[in-house]
C-alpha cells in the first residue's frame, strides 16, 4: 500500500515536470552532438544552455527563478565561465533598471491614482464610446511610454473594469464592449512601451547591448526620437482596429460616465502624498532624461525607489511582498546567456548561418536580416517574456551586419508585439486576470494589431 | 489649519529620519575637506561611503535594501565606476551564497525536523537540566556550522519552547531557565558557525576576498582543520558559564521532557518528502565539501535550492514570502563597497595607519595585531552584523602584515563573537524576538563569554595553527 | 466524514453542487467548496496580484469571488447554512487568505457541520491533490469534464473517493448499480454503496461480470456478501450475473438513471497510468454518475 503510493506520487510528480525531464533530454542530446563547425566548444554548449532555458520558460515546469539558477549553474559546470563570472555577467544596469522599475511600479500604484486618471481622462474624451477607446489607448501609449507598461495596466484595469460595471452590471450583456475596453487598455501599454528606454526592462537591455558591445550609446531623448513617432502613429490604427473588431452595442456610455465622474468626485482634492508621489516621478524622469548617459538609467530608478522609501510613501514590506524577484533573477540570466552567447561566438555563429541559409530565397540581405529580427522576434515574444526575447535575441541579431542600430531598434520595438497570447505581457496577464476576456480574443484582435505594427515598423525603418 | 499641519508632519518626518540627515551633513562635509594625503580621491570618497552606510545601518534609519541602493547610487555619483561595473561588483559566488543558504534555510525549516531533532536531544541528554542545556549548544553548533546560524535557531527555538511551555505554565516562575535554554541555543548556533565555510555567509565572503586579492585560499576541509577545534573546546566552556550566569529554577525537567516525548510521539512517520529533503541536503554538503573550489560554494547553494523546488519540497512562493531580499542586497552592495576599499587604495591607506599606529609592536608581536583585529572585529560585529563587518573590515585587515590566511580566519571567527546585542546575529534576534530574554540579559551573559572567547582565540590561534602548519 | 465539492462556473457547475451538498445533508458531513481559479504565468504573478489590489479598492471582485457568492446563494436559498450565517449575507471581506494559495470562508452550516469556501489558484489536478493532501477528504464530487484526460488523473492522482457528477439526478426513482468483483476496493465500495442507498432509500442492483463461463468461487462469494450487506441496511437487493467484459456489460446494465458505484482497481499506478483501468474507461464512457471509492 505504502509502496503503491509512492510510485503514484512519483509519477504525478513525473506528469507535472514532463517538460522539465523533455528539456534535460533534448539538452543531452544537444550536448553529446558534435560541435558544429566553426563553432567554439563553449559556444555549443552555451547554445544548450539557451536551448533548455527557452523550453523551460515557455512550458514552466519549475519556478522562474529555478530556471535562472539552472542557467547558471550550468554555465558554470560546462566552464563557461568561473563562479565570479557568471555571477557578474548575471548583474548589470539592466538589471538594477527592471528591479528599480518593479518598484517604482508598486510605489506609484499604491499611491490611488487611478482615480485622478479616471477623472483626466472622462474630461478629455466626453461621453462618446470611440473616443473613450481612444482616450485609453492614447493615454496608456502616453503614461506607459515613461513608466513601464505594467504600471499603466495595472492602474487602468479598474477604470475601465468601473466604467463596464457601471454601464450595465451584467458582463453578458457586453460582450464586445468588455474586450474592446480591456484590451484598448492592454495593446495600448504594449505599443506605448517602446517610446521611450524606461519603457521597458527590454529597451535597457538593447541599450546595454550596444554599450557593450561598443555599437552606440544611444541617449534617452534620441530613443525617443527614434521610436516616438512609430508609437503615435499607432494609436488612432489600434483604436480603428479594436473598433472594427469588435463593433460595440453601446455608442455612447453617458451614465456610466456619469456615475464614474460621482464615483471619483468623492476621493477629493489631491493630498500632500499624491503630490510627492508625482513629484518624485518627474525628478526621475528628468533624471533618465539628463543624468542617464552619466550614471545609468537603473541607477536614476534606484534613486526613485530611496525616495519614494525616504519620504514614507512605501513600505519595504509592500516592495518585499510586490517585487517579482523570480522575474528578476530570471532576467539576470538571460542577459548572462546573451553576454556569454556574444563572447563564445555563438551569437555570431548563428546568425552567418541563419543570414547564409536564408539568403538561397531571397537575395536582398538587408530584407532578410529585418524580417529576422522583427518576425523571430514578434513570435518568441509572444511565447517568452519580451525582455527575455530581445537579451536573448539581441546578440544575434547584433551580429547579422547591417545597420546595428536599426536593427536593434526594430528588435526592441518588435518585442512589444505581444499581442497574440496571454502569457506574452504582463499587460496581458492582467487583463486576462479579470476573467473577463478569453483566450481567444487575443487572436482575434492580436493578429491584426501584429500585421499593423510590423507594417508600420518597416515603414518607420526605412524612411525614418 | 493646512499649514501647521503640514509643517508639523515635516518636523515629524525631520525627527524621524535625523540620523539619515545626520550621515548626510557629515558626509558633505566630509566630501568638502581636502583628500587626506596618501590617499587617492576615490579612496576617500569610498570612505565617505563607508561612514554613511556604517552610520545607517547602525541605526537603521532607512530599509536596509533603501542602504543598499544609496550605497550603489553613491559608488556612481562620486565616479568610482560606472552603472555597469558597479552593477557587476555587486554580485559574486559569495552573495549567491548568501542567497542560496537563505533560501535553503526556509527549505529546511519548512520540512519540521524539528521534532525529529528534539526526540535525538533527549535521547542523549535524559532529563537533568544542565545536561540538556548543553545537548541543545552542543546540537546547535553542530548543525550551525553546517548550515548556518540562522536555520539552526529557527529550528531550534520552538523545541525549547515547547520544554519550557510543559515545565511550568508560568512564564516568571521559569525565567532562569528560559535564558538558560535559549542562549544555549543562540550562543551554541553562533560559536558553531565558523566552523566550516557553509556555517555562515561572512565566511564566504573572506573566500571570496582571499579570492578576489589573489591571496592563497583554503579548501572546505583546510577550513574546518583550522576552525573545528574552537568550537569543541569552546562549547563545554559556554554551557558552564551559562550555568552559573543563570542558575535554572528547576535542576532536573522531568515532566517537561516526558510531555515533550509524548507529543513528538505523536506526530506522524517520516514523510517521502522528509527524506528527499534530508537526501538533498546532503548531496549539497558532498558538494561543498568536494566541488566547492572548482564551482563556488554559492553555486552548489543554489543547485540545492533548485533540487528543492523541482522536487517540490519547497515551493516558490513560500521562498518569496520568507526570504529576506533587503539583506541579500545589502550584503551585496557591501561586498561590493569592500571590493571598491580594497580596488580605490583605501584598504592600505587605511591599514597603513594603523600599522603607522600600532608602530613597532605590530611587526614585533604578532599577537598584537590579532589583537587588534579581534577586538575591531568583535565591536563591529555587535553593531552592525557579522556578515557585514566582514565585507567592511575585510579587506583592511588584509592588507595588514602577516599571514592572510591567520589574518582572515581570526577575523572570521571573532566575528562570530556577536554576544553582546540582539542585534548581533540572526541567532539572536531570533531568541530575543521570543519575549522571553531581555536585551540587558545578552550583555550580561555575553561579556564574559566575550572576553573568555577573545582570549582563547588569540591563544589558539597562535598555539594550535602554529603547530599545524 | 468531509466532502470536497470543486466547482468550476455558475452555468455547469449547479448539479454537482447539488448532489454534494445532498451527501452532505444526509451523511451529516462538512462540506468544502472549492473554485480553482486560472493558473497565472509567474512572469504576471506580482502584476497581477497588484492590479487586483488596486481593483479591490475599486470595489470590484476579483473572478472567483463571484463564483462563491453564487454557491453561497444556493446554500442559503436551500437552506444549507444557518438563517443567521445567510441573513448576514456574502461577505467579501471576511475572506481569509491562509496562504499556500488558499483563501477561504467559513460558514456555518444548518444540516451539516460546517461550509467552508475556497478559493485557490492553478492548475485543477494539482491544486485538487493538494487540497486532499492536505485536509484529508473521504470524497471529492466533480462534473465531468469534456477533456478526457481529466478523468485519468483524477482516478490516478486524488487520494479520496470521488464523484463524477453527471446531469441534476434526484435521489427519487434513481436506481444504485454497485458493481462487484473479489477485489479489495469492492469491499470498501461495499460500504459507501450500502450508505449511499440506506441514505437516500435507492433500489439497487448488485452486478457481477465474469469473464469465463462459470462463475469461480472468489466472485459468487463477493457477489453473495455484497448481497448480505444491502440487506443489512434493509434493502432488498436484485442479483444480476452477466458473462462478458465487465467493462461493457457495466455499461450496458446501466441506464441513465442508474448511480454506479465501484472500487478503485489495484493495478499497479505504473500500468494504470498508461492503460487506463476499469472504472476509468466506465466514467469515460458511461453517461451515468460514478463514485469510485478508494
Amino acid at each position: 500500500m505504502q509502496n503503491t503510493k509512492i510510485l503514484n506520487s512519483a509519477i504525478f510528480w513525473l506528469s507535472q515536470k514532463r517538460w522539465l525531464i523533455i528539456a534535460t533530454i533534448v539538452g543531452a542530446l544537444f550536448y553529446l552532438m558534435p560541435t558544429p563547425e566553426g563553432l567554439t566548444a563553449e559556444g555549443h554548449y552555451i547554445l544548450v544552455i539557451v536551448v533548455i532555458a527557452i523550453f523551460l520558460i515557455i512550458f514552466e515546469p519549475i519556478p522562474l527563478p529555478a530556471i535562472a539558477f539552472i542557467v547558471l549553474i550550468l554555465e558554470v559546470l560546462f566552464s563557461i565561465a568561473s563562479p565570479n563570472e557568471a555571477a557578474k555577467s548575471f548583474f548589470s544596469d539592466a538589471v538594477f533598471f527592471i528591479m528599480g522599475s518593479l518598484m517604482l511600479a508598486v510605489a506609484i500604484i499604491s499611491q490611488g491614482l487611478d482615480k485622478r486618471l479616471a477623472l483626466g481622462i472622462i474630461r478629455l474624451t466626453g461621453n462618446k464610446t470611440w473616443k473613450i477607446v481612444f482616450g485609453f489607448i492614447g493615454i496608456s501609449a502616453i503614461l506607459s511610454s515613461f513608466i513601464g507598461e505594467h504600471t499603466v495596466t495595472a492602474m487602468m484595469l479598474p477604470v475601465g473594469l468601473t466604467l463596464l460595471r457601471f454601464t450595465n452590471a451584467d458582463p453578458k450583456q457586453l460582450k464586445r464592449l468588455t474586450p474592446l475596453l480591456l484590451f484598448s487598455i492592454a495593446y495600448g501599454s504594449a505599443m506605448g512601451s517602446i517610446g521611450t528606454p524606461s519603457g521597458g526592462g527590454r529597451n535597457v537591455i538593447m541599450l546595454d547591448y550596444w554599450r557593450e558591445f561598443g555599437i552606440a550609446n544611444i541617449t534617452y531623448l534620441k530613443w525617443m526620437s527614434y521610436a516616438y513617432p512609430m508609437l503615435l502613429i499607432e494609436i488612432p490604427l489600434a483604436t480603428a482596429i479594436l473598433w472594427f473588431t469588435f463593433r460595440p452595442k453601446h455608442k455612447l456610455m453617458d451614465t456610466a460616465i456619469r456615475k464614474l465622474k460621482l464615483e471619483v468626485a468623492k476621493s477629493g482634492k489631491m493630498t500632500g502624498r499624491e503630490m510627492s508621489a508625482i513629484f518624485i516621478f518627474i525628478l526621475v524622469f528628468l533624471g533618465w532624461v539628463f543624468l542617464s548617459p552619466k550614471i545609468g538609467l537603473g541607477v536614476v530608478a534606484l534613486i526613485g525607489v530611496v525616495l519614494y522609501l525616504v519620504f514614507g510613501l512605501i513600505h519595504w514590506d509592500d516592495l518585499n511582498r510586490n517585487t517579482n524577484w523570480g522575474v528578476i533573477l530570471l532576467f539576470g540570466a538571460a542577459i548572462s546567456m546573451g553576454l556569454q552567447m556574444k563572447d563564445t561566438g555563438a551569437a555570431l555563429w548563428i546568425a552567418e548561418n541563419a543570414i547564409s541559409t536564408l539568403e538561397r530565397i531571397t537575395p536582398n540581405i538587408d530584407i532578410l536580416r529585418w524580417f529576422i529580427s522583427v518576425f523571430l522576434t514578434g513570435i518568441l515574444t509572444n511565447l517568452l517574456s519580451n525582455a527575455a526575447t530581445v537579451a536573448v535575441i539581441g546578440p544575434i541579431v547584433l551580429n547579422m551586419g547591417g545597420d546595428p542600430i536599426i536593427i536593434g531598434f526594430s528588435t526592441a520595438i518588435a518585442s512589444a508585439f505581444a499581442y497574440l497570447t496571454v502569457v506574452a505581457s504582463p499587460t496581458c496577464m492582467i487583463i486576462h486576470s479579470s476573467g473577463l476576456v478569453k483566450s481567444k480574443d487575443y487572436m482575434r484582435a492580436g493578429w491584426k494589431m501584429f500585421l499593423m505594427s510590423a507594417t508600420v515598423l518597416f515603414f518607420i525603418s526605412k524612411i525614418w | 489649519m493646512q499649514y501647521p499641519q503640514l509643517l508639523n508632519s515635516t518636523i515629524y518626518w525631520l525627527t524621524q529620519k535625523r540620523w539619515l540627515l545626520f550621515a548626510f551633513i557629515v558626509a558633505l562635509a566630509l566630501f568638502l575637506l581636502p583628500t587626506p594625503s596618501g590617499l587617492s580621491l576615490s579612496g576617500y570618497r569610498i570612505l565617505i561611503i563607508v561612514i554613511i552606510a556604517l552610520t545607517l545601518i547602525i541605526t537603521e534609519s532607512l530599509p536596509l535594501p533603501g542602504i543598499a541602493f544609496i550605497i550603489i547610487i553613491l559608488e556612481v555619483y562620486f565616479g568610482i565606476g560606472d552603472a555597469n561595473s558597479i552593477a557587476r561588483s555587486f554580485m559574486n559566488d559569495a552573495v549567491f551564497f548568501i542567497m542560496g543558504s537563505l533560501m535553503l534555510a526556509v527549505a529546511i525549516v519548512r520540512q519540521g525536523w524539528d521534532k525529529r531533532i528534539a526526540l535525538g536531544i533527549i535521547k542523549l541528554t535524559g532529563n537533568k537540566t544542565h545536561r540538556v542545556a548543553f545537548g541543545f549548544a552542543a546540537i546547535s553548533a553542530v548543525l550551525a556550522s553546517f548550515v548556518g546560524e540562522h536555520t539552526v535557531a529557527a529550528i531550534m527555538l520552538p523545541i525549547a519552547l515547547t520544554l519550557i511551555k510543559y515545565t511550568s505554565k508560568d512564564r516568571k516562575k521559569v525565567r532562569r531557565l528560559s535564558a538558560y535554554l535559549l542562549f544555549s541555543i543562540a550562543y551554541g548556533s553562533l560559536i558553531g558557525s565558523v566552523g566550516t565555510p557553509s556555517g555562515g555567509g561572512r565566511n564566504v565572503i573572506l573566500i571570496h576576498y582571499w579570492q578576489e586579492f589573489g591571496m592563497p585560499q583554503i579548501s572546505y576541509l583546510e577550513w574546518m582543520k583550522f576552525a573545528y577545534p574552537l568550537i569543541l573546546i569552546q562549547i563545554p566552556i559556554l554551557s558552564w558559564i551559562l550555568w552559573k550566569n543563570f542558575p535554572p529554577e528547576k535542576t532536573v525537567l522531568d515532566t517537561g521532557i516526558r510531555r515533550l516525548k509524548t507529543k513528538v510521539a505523536n506526530s506522524n512517520q517520516i514523510t517521502t518528502k522528509q527524506i528527499t529533503a534530508l537526501i538533498i541536503f546532503f548531496m549539497v554538503f558532498l558538494g561543498w565539501v568536494f566541488l566547492s573550489e572548482t564551482v563556488g560554494l554559492g553555486i552548489i547553494a543554489l543547485t540545492g535550492v533548485v533540487m528543492y523546488l523541482i522536487t517540490g519540497c519547497v515551493t516558490w512562493d513560500d521562498l518569496h514570502k520568507h526570504v529576506n531580499w533587503g539583506v541579500i542586497l545589502l550584503f551585496g552592495a557591501t561586498i561590493s563597497m569592500g571590493a571598491q576599499i580594497n580596488h580605490t587604495g583605501a584598504a592600505e591607506w587605511l591599514a597603513n595607519n594603523v600599522i603607522k599606529f600600532g608602530g613597532e609592536l605590530m611587526t614585533s608581536v604578532p599577537i598584537f595585531t590579532d589583537g587588534l583585529v579581534i577586538l575591531l572585529t568583535t565591536f563591529l560585529a555587535n553593531v552592525l552584523s557579522s556578515s557585514a563587518t566582514v565585507a567592511v573590515l575585510g579587506p583592511i585587515t588584509l592588507n595588514l602584515p602577516g599571514d592572510s590566511t591567520h589574518i582572515g580566519l581570526v577575523m572570521a571567527i571573532s566575528s562570530a563573537f556577536g554576544y553582546f546585542t540582539a542585534v548581533a546575529a540572526p541567532a539572536c534576534t531570533i531568541i530575543y524576538a521570543s519575549g522571553l530574554v531581555k536585551a540587558r540579559d545578552f550583555l550580561k551573559a555575553g561579556w564574559k563569554i566575550g572576553l573568555i572567547s577573545i582570549i582563547l582565540l588569540i591563544i589558539y590561534a597562535n598555539t594550535y595553527w602554529a603547530i599545524i602548519n | 466524514m468531509k466532502i470536497l465539492i470543486a466547482i468550476s462556473s455558475k452555468e455547469y457547475s449547479k448539479p454537482t453542487l447539488q448532489v454534494g451538498m445532498w451527501a452532505a445533508k444526509a451523511f451529516n458531513a462538512s462540506v468544502t467548496i472549492a473554485y480553482v481559479g486560472q493558473k497565472i504565468s509567474a512572469f504576471g504573478t506580482s502584476d497581477v496580484g497588484l492590479a487586483q489590489e488596486s481593483i479591490a479598492k475599486w470595489g470590484i471582485e476579483r473572478p472567483g469571488v463571484q463564483v462563491l457568492e453564487w454557491a453561497f446563494n444556493y446554500l442559503a436559498e436551500n437552506k444549507y447554512i444557518t438563517p443567521e450565517t445567510a441573513k448576514a449575507g456574502f461577505q467579501r471581506n471576511t475572506l481569509v487568505d491562509r496562504g499556500k494559495n488558499r483563501v477561504e470562508l467559513h460558514l456555518k452550516g444548518n444540516y451539516c457541520e460546517g461550509v467552508d469556501l475556497i478559493l485557490r489558484r492553478g492548475d485543477i489536478i494539482p491544486e485538487l491533490r493538494n487540497e486532499v493532501a492536505q485536509n484529508g477528504y473521504d470524497i471529492t464530487i466533480i462534473g465531468r469534464s469534456k477533456k478526457r484526460r481529466m478523468a485519468h488523473d483524477l482516478v490516478q492522482y486524488i487520494d479520496s473517493s470521488i464523484y463524477i457528477a453527471r446531469d441534476l439526478a434526484p435521489p427519487e426513482g434513481h436506481r444504485l448499480l454497485q458493481a462487484v468483483d473479489d477485489s479489495k476496493g469492492t469491499a470498501k465500495a461495499l460500504v459507501y454503496g450500502s450508505q449511499v442507498a440506506k441514505a437516500f432509500k435507492m433500489p439497487v442492483d448488485v452486478l457481477t461480470v465474469s469473464k469465463r463461463e462459470s462463475f469461480g468461487k472468489g466472485y459468487m462469494g463477493a457477489h453473495k456478501k455484497a448481497l448480505r450487506a444491502f440487506e443489512k441496511v434493509g434493502i432488498k437487493p436484485v442479483s444480476i450475473l452477466k458473462v462478458g467484459d465487465p467493462v461493457s456489460e457495466v455499461i450496458k446494465t446501466a441506464t441513465a438513471k442508474h448511480l454506479i458505484v465501484m472500487g478503485v482497481s489495484h493495478l499497479n499506478p505504473i500500468v494504470k497510468f498508461f492503460k487506463g483501468s476499469k472504472p476509468l474507461k466506465v466514467i469515460n464512457q458511461c453517461n451515468s454518475p460514478v463514485l469510485i471509492v478508494k
